[in-house]
């Protein structure tokens, strides 16, 4: 299902990684969408897009945790003992991710309230251990942060379209602004609950992939 | 190759910057998170009291209202505020109980506000559940909570408690309508709030 | 007032608070295992073990050493390390005294670390305060919850491999669509469960 994760930059051989970089952001986003294209980590991308606010500040955690934790691997790679590498990716991780609910609960406590325990659990998240393993330990820093930044963007996106949906259809809003107004569009409640979130990842993946059309592989420079 | 004793201090060294780091950064929010706590508080007992708050009221705003509009005690062992409205020294206006038990799948903590008669409800909010989504869920939603306005504590036979029915049809001024697929969670909160409304009617 | 029984939460768990269905929780493994009835069997085993051992040492490690000492910002932490920590153990185990079993989990075992679902059920376990019984209801019950949904999923998606689908929604967003009728399916299950 998925296609190859972006090779080093080192070992490309051509090219600066500044060039790369723009590529690599790119890729996030659109070509290799962790969640889209990849299907990585949806566990939250379906609980917390009830609410399209929501959605947003999932995504914003997941950047904040994708580029920092990126960037501490690769600034550590060099020294991580090889056999307890994946605890000391996860200790990273999960470091980030307590700070960002920590401060959450801080100065945004009704929507700490309203993400729960899915915040925390981005530490469990496929994709940030996915390029925490395949990108960040063989790469420099500064590139290893526009792979984070790219893989939280691609998934942030993908959060707040599918939020946007859910949220517009099950309760009629966008962002709490009324759009579709309850005299004469009754909600769709199911879209609020789990099974209209299956339903608008399943249609979103697929506009993805009518988009992209069928499966080429790409030239890798 | 890195030898075992790397790979051990690596690992202590790692997991001691961790600890400390969360360590500061949960001293240096944790004010911030008991104000906040606080407030969320103090913005659920003065919404259940129908006093008028600010949509966008900082958590030291809340406080402030709350400090000259509400006092609070307990009574029967439970936190219990009275609603004396800032500038009269009347009678209390309402009174608003906390009630808390074991739903169906977490804790429920909720307020019941009653009018000065110490019968009539003047509302419910629950502010805390963990039922499932969607059906005992509801039990957080306008929608089942404003059947609570102006019902009664007290039976038309005099006796204390309220009761939440499995479908419609039942009347009375202590009934109002559970929520359809959410039985079991109904049942839960009819027996907390009913213990609540026992210890505060046996202490008048 | 009288609790829920473990008995009720373990069977409510299976059924109407589908850790999968309702709490979307262990999704990646989901969509990636679920091609075979087989795999997915032997998957949610794994995962029903590891679940029921996880939620009982992390409740004996929150509330006897976490708590008392007031270091519950170090929750998460302690929680995936404990997680990583059992699985490796298993994974040790399992090679030392049944190479057959352990050749025929293969991948899934350290795949079994990263499932949002164990670290999500220890979690949901705090959230909702369970005591000791209740949480090993609930373990057993989320993990046999799971277990189900991929067993079903698996079985549904094979039948797919005979139907005309199309070509943008062939693999996952189909698989998506699947599940979210089930989901509804089993939000039927509401209302079920009554307590003696």
């Amino acid at each position: 299902m998925a296609n190859n994760p972006s090779p080093s930059c080192m070992t490309s051989g051509t090219g600066s990684c500044g060039g790369r970089g723009l590529l690599t952001l790119k890729e996030g986003i659109w070509a290799n969408n962790p969640l889209a294209i990849q299907v990585l980590g949806i566990c939250s991308a379906l609980a917390v897009t009830n609410r399209l606010e929501n959605s947003l500040v999932m995504g914003l955690a997941f950047i904040f945790v994708s580029v920092g934790s990126n960037m501490f691997v690769s600034l550590l790679r060099k020294h991580i003992p090889h056999r307890i590498r994946m605890i000391a990716e996860v200790a990273i991780i999960a470091t980030f991710v307590i700070l960002f609910d920590q401060f959450l609960k801080a100065f945004y406590w009704d929507m700490s309230k309203q993400l729960g325990p899915y915040v925390g659990l981005i530490i469990t998240n496929c994709i940030i251990m996915g390029r925490a393993e395949a990108f960040a330990l063989q790469n420099p820093p500064l590139v290893s942060m526009v792979d984070g930044l790219a893989n939280g963007l691609g998934y942030a996106v993908i959060l707040a379209i599918i939020g946007f949906f859910r949220e517009l259809f099950g309760a009629g809003t966008v962002l709490g602004y009324t759009i579709l107004d309850s005299q004469w569009y009754t909600s769709n409640q199911l879209m609020i609950l789990a099974p209209g979130a299956f339903f608008v990842m399943g249609i979103v993946i697929a506009v993805f992939n009518a988009l992209k059309g069928p499966d080429e592989q790409e030239v890798r420079r | 190759m890195k030898n075992n004793a790397y790979t051990l201090i690596f690992a202590l060294v790692m997991g001691i910057s961790c600890a400390l780091l969360l360590t500061a950064a949960a001293e240096f929010t944790s004010p911030y998170r008991a104000a906040n706590a606080k407030a969320e508080e103090i913005r659920n007992v003065l919404n259940v009291l129908n006093v008028s708050v600010p949509d966008d009221a900082s958590p030291d705003e809340l406080v402030e209202i709350f400090n000259k509009n509400v006092v609070q005690k307990t009574k029967a062992g439970l936190p219990f505020y009275s609603f004396v409205p800032e500038g009269t020294s009347n009678a209390p206006e309402a009174y608003a109980v906390q009630f808390e038990g074991q739903g169906l799948w977490g804790p429920i903590k909720g307020f019941l506000a009653l009018e000065s008669d110490m019968k009539t409800i003047r509302g419910i909010t629950i502010y805390e559940q963990e039922e499932t989504p969607g059906l005992g869920g509801e039990i957080a939603s306008e929608r089942f909570q404003e059947q609570f306005m102006g019902k009664s504590i007290v039976s038309e036979q005099r006796e204390p408690g309220i009761r939440i029915t499995r479908g419609s049809g039942q009347f009375g001024r202590n009934v109002v309508e559970g929520i359809t697929g959410a039985t079991m969670t109904c049942e839960k909160v009819e027996s907390i709030l009913n213990e609540a409304i026992t210890k505060i009617v046996e202490d008048l | 007032m009288s609790e829920t029984s473990a008995l009720v939460i373990l069977i409510a768990a299976i059924l109407t608070n589908n850790i999968l269905l309702t709490n979307f929780l262990g999704m990646c493994s989901f969509i990636a295992c679920s091609g075979q009835i087989r795999t997915a069997l032997g998957l949610g085993t794994a995962v029903t073990f590891v679940m029921t051992m996880t939620t009982m040492l992390n409740y004996i490690i929150y509330y006897f050493v976490l708590v008392p000492y007031g270091l519950e910002h170090l929750t998460y932490i302690v929680f995936i390390a404990v997680i990583a920590a059992f699985v490796q153990f298993v994974e040790m185990f399992v090679e030392r005294f049944s190479p057959k079993l352990y050749f025929a989990l293969g991948i899934f075992l350290p795949l079994i670390t990263v499932n949002c679902a164990i670290l999500g059920a220890s979690l949901f376990m705090i959230i909702r305060e369970y005591n000791f019984f209740q949480s090993v209801g609930f373990g057993i019950g989320a993990g046999l919850g799971w277990a189900l949904a991929i067993v079903l999923m698996a079985g549904l998606r094979q039948k797919m491999r005979y139907s005309n689908v199309p070509q943008p929604f062939e693999g996952i967003p189909i698989a998506m669509i699947v599940t979210c009728v089930l989901a509804m399916a089993f939000m039927g299950f509401a209302g079920m469960v009554a307590i003696q």
